[in-house]
């Protein structure tokens, strides 16, 4: 049994399969708030956690870290801090956002899109989601084996 | 030993990260200042574009001051709302112009108003932007006398003056 989960822990496929699907979801997370910076800047002001002063910084810089570190990790360039890095930033969605679901603070989390369109209904389930997401990373933190490259070649190192 | 990689790698992703932020952020048309202006005591929030400090149009920071120019001027009122928030509660006899339908509307306004009416802007106050865009919108097309009530109508209807509704 114990031979069995490792085995799927440390199957290179499946670490691939992660490492696609959360490099994927964090690039396509990433673009509408590249693509406009005052929407994202005031989803971050619309979330009251943030000094006034770090704002517009954490409004340029997170969605670039996001794309940055979803492409490493399709690539395979660093893998395991690119995992690192995104569940660093999933860790501190979740609790922004569990912060903001506890004290009844109504907002749009502006994960995917920054349209503003207060689309909040479902901050739970976005909770949940980030949960997959962070397990997708954490086995690819875990995993021991070679990893494949981006189109599924063994490396050889 | 594997931390000291690990840290490593991370440094230069972070790094790459923000060094592409900041760089494409001062290239891009949409980029905005490093510091916004999101204090709602100061004015209405917003980003700011680089090296803006505001915009030009003329702001009314204070209920009772709008309340006066409604009372005593043939100022008009409109509404840059959507049509659902308007026909719930608006400022009595302003016009609603949805900022997502100007372009629709714009022309039976301007068929309707003289260039020099005087003309104040607002939204759903402090936290909402749409009152400057529509000022904005009506000064390129021809409008000289407008200004803009940053309290929008929940800074009206909290100092308890009349509110209209369809």
């Amino acid at each position: 049994m114990e031979n069995f989960k490792l085995s799927i822990i440390n199957n290179s496929w499946i670490e691939l399969a992660a490492r696609w699907i959360l490099g994927l979801t964090f690039i396509y997370a990433s673009f509408h708030k590249i693509l406009s910076p005052t929407d994202f800047a005031k989803i971050v002001y619309g979330y009251a956690l943030f000094p006034h002063v770090l704002i517009n910084l954490i409004a340029i810089i997170i969605p670039f870290l996001e794309l940055v570190a979803g492409l490493a990790l399709i690539l395979g360039f660093y893998p395991r801090s690119a995992a690192i890095t995104i569940n660093i930033l999933l860790l501190a969605f979740m609790a922004a956002l569990t912060i903001n679901i506890i004290r009844g603070h109504e907002f749009d989390c502006g994960c995917f899109s920054a349209d503003q369109n207060g689309n909040s209904s479902s901050s739970k389930m976005t909770v949940l989601r980030d949960i997959f997401y962070f397990l997708c990373g954490l086995l690819i933190i875990l995993f021991e084996g070679k990893r494949r490259n981006g189109f599924g070649r063994i490396k050889h190192e | 030993m594997i931390y000291g990689k690990t840290i490593k790698e991370i440094m230069i992703l972070v790094g790459v990260s923000v060094a592409l932020a900041l760089v494409v952020n001062h290239l891009s048309p949409r980029g905005i200042a490093l510091v916004g202006q999101w204090d709602t005591a100061k004015g209405v929030i917003r980003p700011n574009a680089p090296g803006e400090d505001g915009y030009r149009i003329a702001e009314i920071d204070r209920v009772s001051d709008a309340a006066k120019i409604f009372y005593d001027d043939d100022t008009l009122f409109v509404d840059a709302r959507s049509t659902e928030d308007y026909e719930s509660g608006h400022i009595p006899g302003a016009i609603s112009l949805p900022i997502g339908q100007f372009d629709e509307k714009i022309e039976s306004f301007i068929n309707q108003y003289p260039p020099d009416q005087p003309i104040v802007t607002y939204c759903s106050g402090r936290t909402c932007e749409d009152s400057h865009h529509l000022a904005r919108l009506l000064s390129d097309v021809g409008f000289s006398e407008v200004r803009i009530f940053i309290d929008g109508f929940p800074g009206w209807e909290a100092e308890g003056y009349p509110i209209g509704k369809f």
